[in-house]
């Protein structure tokens, strides 16, 4: 190895290695806050406790806002991923012009401002006559949710060879006996990483959900901000904590079944 | 595009075009009308076509204020998350076993945590007392604990961690595709590791390092939680005065302007990204 | 051995990837502008010794030799040895032309006298047209041509062609190696070709190795590869034989008497009476008839594979054992399944190798 070579391998590892300790501080600090026994957010902590997860059981509205959330994220994802695939299989099997738009079209939410497509969405409901908070919060986070499906789906459907399908034809199935037993189980990894990354991108989402929100309905990025606003203590660094121990089990989850290197995909 | 669909016929094509009916329907009225709905509000006053909210938008330096600030958020948070993902996305593609896994953690576990929370955490660690603080005492390059919170730095940095891996991933996924044997062409050739490097290996991330920077510079541009959190009120950017606008000021003419504005410059960065992608990407 | 037959020296190379011995002393002697294959099957290690030759695979043990200068612990882009790989590795984002002026600009040739080799090497594969194009149009063949003239514009010591012609059809490929050669010899470029086709080999090369897991088996002329093969493993490897067992019977004066199941056969070699030996023929020094050569055999005949311009013939043999005659003769057309034949052959044309577990020829 040359001078030149030797030095970028360590500027290279050096980087990785501060950026892997960059992006780990937040979920350390919270995790070690929520542990501790000041209601004040000093590190390290004077003493350990664990009566900001005490609190987590009785805070008021917090249980509600993760049902509400997990709700909403479950089914706008599950109306996504239906959606998201037969539009995917018409634009990577379709021969008609405009796909590559349809395609940048239906990803577009993606790469505009959330609080814009918010503010139109509640000016639009309005006209169209939706009111109802958690009908309008389910539309809107199917937008949200879609890019992540179809991009996703999309690229795997064209790696996808569609002899396959004459091939179980021949061999005895229905067309779409061959699309169950064929299609989707080749498919299933990308089901797997846009449904993840959709559903977190539901649960996660602020900007569009804050204006369909009233008072008995709040998602739970909405309930956790209000928290910080009136009342900033650990017990929202205790709700963080249990929200990284999911994305923890998730991960591990998605590792065991489609592996970290297809997750990095997204 | 070539599909397998070369030798399909007529009613099934027709057929296939049908599938996209049902989401491109749904996000065209749900989605793209009242964005339209609002364009075209914004644009209507009592009297018809008119532009008089946005000239008296932009004739106020205070808006002026607002959007440089905006700009320099963004340029400042694409700059970092450049400089330290472009390395960071080659510690990935070179690394193996469980040195890749651990840095894949890394970056995609983040990516699974809400915005809140790692916001929330940033202002704990952005305090006067809190952990950045006290390395930087500890290390000699501050006098004192300084508080990095409610500053423009703060904000940068917090901006920095959580988009992050939307640059390292993109050049990641170029750098993946790239033939290893190109490397060993270049050297055969007489070429030496660094001729190789910005010859052959750089241009051809070019393609990953343009997604990343629309990627992070849109979300920077657009974002709303992390700003509200970690800079507060006397500093604000496009999105925070539409979201106060809005939701605590209850004036809607001046929230409906500054999203058309907002969306302008996020259009205006897909467009621009496309096209260099689209110049990077055909040469002949 | 005089300096310039050692242009290209290659001493006791040996690579191992954990627990597999991939190359086991390997021994490579070129004199220059030599064009040389390396032919054998997958994992016989032929790759592994064109990229320990280009610098691109650390030995663990042997040295290279060029142009009497010791390449061994030299980086690949200080060697000035060039290499042609199976996949091409145009550079895509880059022009032909740039892709031919590639190793010129590295070595900072000036812009002017980079412009000129790379029209007349793009004007010696015929693709003066394409200079401005990006490679990712190109065809196979065309960016073959180009692989080949971007490694030749640096005008290397030495040329490595890794499977040049793999991905190619067949026309195209013997269009191709005919270029190639033309090419080669027109440069007066030392070569060295890695291939698994043995036809190609035989068009190609100035001498072949033969190698089998890790060894080099045999480096010779090809028409002594093929009429006289050194080992079973590369009579099987290149070309068709008949081949029979038998057993050594008497030796006397540089010819041996070797038993056989279908009577005796004479054979110049040199091996003790007892040992089990493998008696070979090629296919066309076989003829049909008794025609007052040394050797006869009597056969019953099998089966017909038409070739177009020959034919060749099956005839039972013993479980390891087959007979095959190939003839341009259509009288063998007529030959019924069962009918008993006689073949007969010169004693110089019998190939004699020891049986399994013997030693080599006393």
């Amino acid at each position: 190895m040359t001078g030149v070579e030797r030095l970028g391998t360590w500027l290279v590892w050096t980087m990785a290695a501060l950026c892997a300790v960059f992006l780990l501080t937040p979920l350390v600090v919270t995790s070690v806050v929520s542990f501790g026994s000041s209601a004040v957010f000093t590190l390290p902590p004077p003493g350990w406790s664990m009566r900001w997860y005490e609190r987590l059981l009785v805070a008021r509205g917090l249980m509600e806002s993760l049902a509400t959330s997990l709700q909403i994220a479950m089914l706008s994802t599950a109306i996504s991923l239906v959606l998201g695939t037969l539009c995917a299989i018409g634009l990577v099997r379709g021969q008609f012009p405009g796909r590559d738009a349809i395609s940048t079209f239906l990803v577009s939410p993606l790469m505009l401002p959330g609080l814009v497509i918010g503010i139109a969405m509640l000016q639009g409901f309005k006209v169209m006559g939706l009111r109802a908070a958690w009908p309008s919060l389910l539309v809107a986070h199917v937008v949200i949710t879609m890019p992540y499906v179809l991009r996703t789906v999309q690229s795997a459907l064209s790696l996808f060879d569609f002899t396959m399908l004459d091939a179980a034809r021949t061999l005895g199935c229905s067309y779409l006996r061959a699309v169950w037993r064929v299609l989707v189980p080749a498919l299933a990894p990308a089901y797997l990483t846009s449904g993840m990354f959709a559903f977190l991108a539901s649960m996660d989402n602020y900007p569009v959900s804050i204006f369909f929100t009233d008072a008995w309905t709040k998602t739970l990025p909405i309930q956790m901000l209000q928290f910080v606003e009136e009342r900033p203590d650990p017990t929202i660094a205790a709700i963080s904590t249990g929200l990284i121990l999911l994305a923890v089990l998730a991960l591990i989850i998605g590792d065991r079944l489609v592996g970290l290197r297809r997750l990095a995909d997204f | 595009m070539t599909t397998a669909a070369d030798n399909s016929t007529r009613p099934q094509r027709d057929w296939t075009a049908m599938l996209t009916v049902p989401a491109v329907a749904y996000l065209a009225v749900i989605y793209l009308m009242p964005l339209v709905w609002l364009l075209t509000k914004s644009v209507s006053g009592p009297d018809g076509f008119s532009i008089e909210p946005f000239m008296h938008f932009f004739s106020d330096p205070y808006s002026w204020r607002v959007m440089t600030n905006t700009v320099t958020i963004a340029v400042g948070v694409t700059l970092v998350c450049l400089i330290v993902g472009y390395p960071v996305a080659f510690a990935l593609a070179w690394s193996r076993g469980i040195v890749q896994a651990a840095l894949l953690v890394a970056i995609i576990l983040p990516l699974s945590i809400g915005v809140v929370v790692k916001a929330f955490a940033w202002q704990i660690v952005l305090r006067r007392d809190g952990i950045v603080s006290q390395i930087l005492v500890g290390l000699g390059i501050w006098s004192e604990p300084q508080r990095l919170l409610f500053t423009e730095t703060g904000l940068i940095l917090g901006a920095a961690n959580v988009f992050l891996p939307f640059m390292i991933l993109p050049i990641y996924s170029v750098l993946k595709l790239i033939d290893p044997h190109l490397r060993e062409a270049g050297a055969t050739l007489g070429a030496s590791p660094l001729y190789t490097f910005r010859h052959i290996v750089l241009p051809l991330t070019l393609p990953g390092a343009v997604s990343g920077i629309a990627f992070v510079f849109s979300m920077s541009v657009s974002m709303f939680v992390i700003p509200s959190l970690l800079i507060g009120d006397r500093f604000q950017t496009l999105s925070t005065l539409t979201g106060r606008s809005f939701l605590l000021m209850r004036d809607e003419r001046l929230g409906s302007t500054t999203a058309v504005v907002l969306l302008a410059i996020a259009v205006a960065i897909v467009l621009a990204s496309t096209w260099i992608s689209r110049r990077l990407g055909g040469r002949s | 051995m005089t300096a310039s037959a050692n242009f290209l020296r290659v001493n006791a190379a040996r690579k191992s990837f954990g627990q597999v011995l991939v190359l086991g002393g390997v021994d490579l002697a070129m004199p220059r502008g030599e064009l040389v294959s390396l032919l054998g099957p997958s994992g016989c290690g032929k790759t592994t010794l064109l990229r320990i030759i280009a610098g691109l695979l650390a030995a663990d043990g042997g040295t290279v030799r060029l142009d009497d200068r010791d390449i061994t612990t030299v980086p690949p882009h200080k060697r000035d040895v060039g290499v042609v790989f199976q996949s091409y590795a145009l550079f895509p984002h880059l022009t032909v032309a740039e892709n031919v002026a590639f190793g010129l600009a590295a070595r900072g040739r000036p812009k002017s006298e980079t412009a000129k080799t790379v029209a007349r090497f793009l004007d010696l594969i015929h693709l003066s047209d394409f200079a401005g194009r990006s490679v990712r149009m190109l065809s196979g063949g065309q960016q073959q041509r180009v692989a080949v003239a971007r490694a030749l514009a640096v005008q290397p010591k030495l040329l490595l062609l890794d499977e040049p012609f793999s991905a190619l059809d067949r026309k195209l490929r013997e269009t191709m190696q005919i270029e190639l050669k033309r090419l080669l010899r027109e440069l007066a470029i030392t070569a060295v070709f890695v291939t698994h086709d043995q036809d190609e080999a035989l068009v190609m090369s100035d001498r072949i190795a033969v190698m089998n897991q890790g060894c080099i088996e045999q480096i010779a002329h090809p028409l002594t590869i093929y009429r006289r093969p050194a080992t079973p493993f590369v009579l099987g490897f290149v070309g068709l034989s008949s081949r029979i067992d038998g057993r050594i019977a008497a030796q006397s004066g540089g010819e041996v008497a070797i038993d056989t199941a279908y009577g005796r056969i004479a054979a110049r070699a040199n091996f003790a009476p007892g040992t089990r030996a493998i008696v070979a023929v090629r296919p066309e020094r076989l003829r049909i008839g008794g025609d007052g050569l040394a050797n006869s055999i009597a056969v019953r005949f099998q089966d017909l594979a038409f070739q177009g311009s020959k034919a060749l013939l099956h005839f039972d043999a013993g479980p390891s054992e087959q007979i095959l005659v190939e003839t341009a003769d259509l009288a063998a057309d007529s030959l019924k399944a069962g009918a008993e034949v006689t073949l007969s052959w010169a004693v110089e044309d019998t190939l004699v190798y020891p049986g399994p577990g013997e030693g080599a020829p006393s």
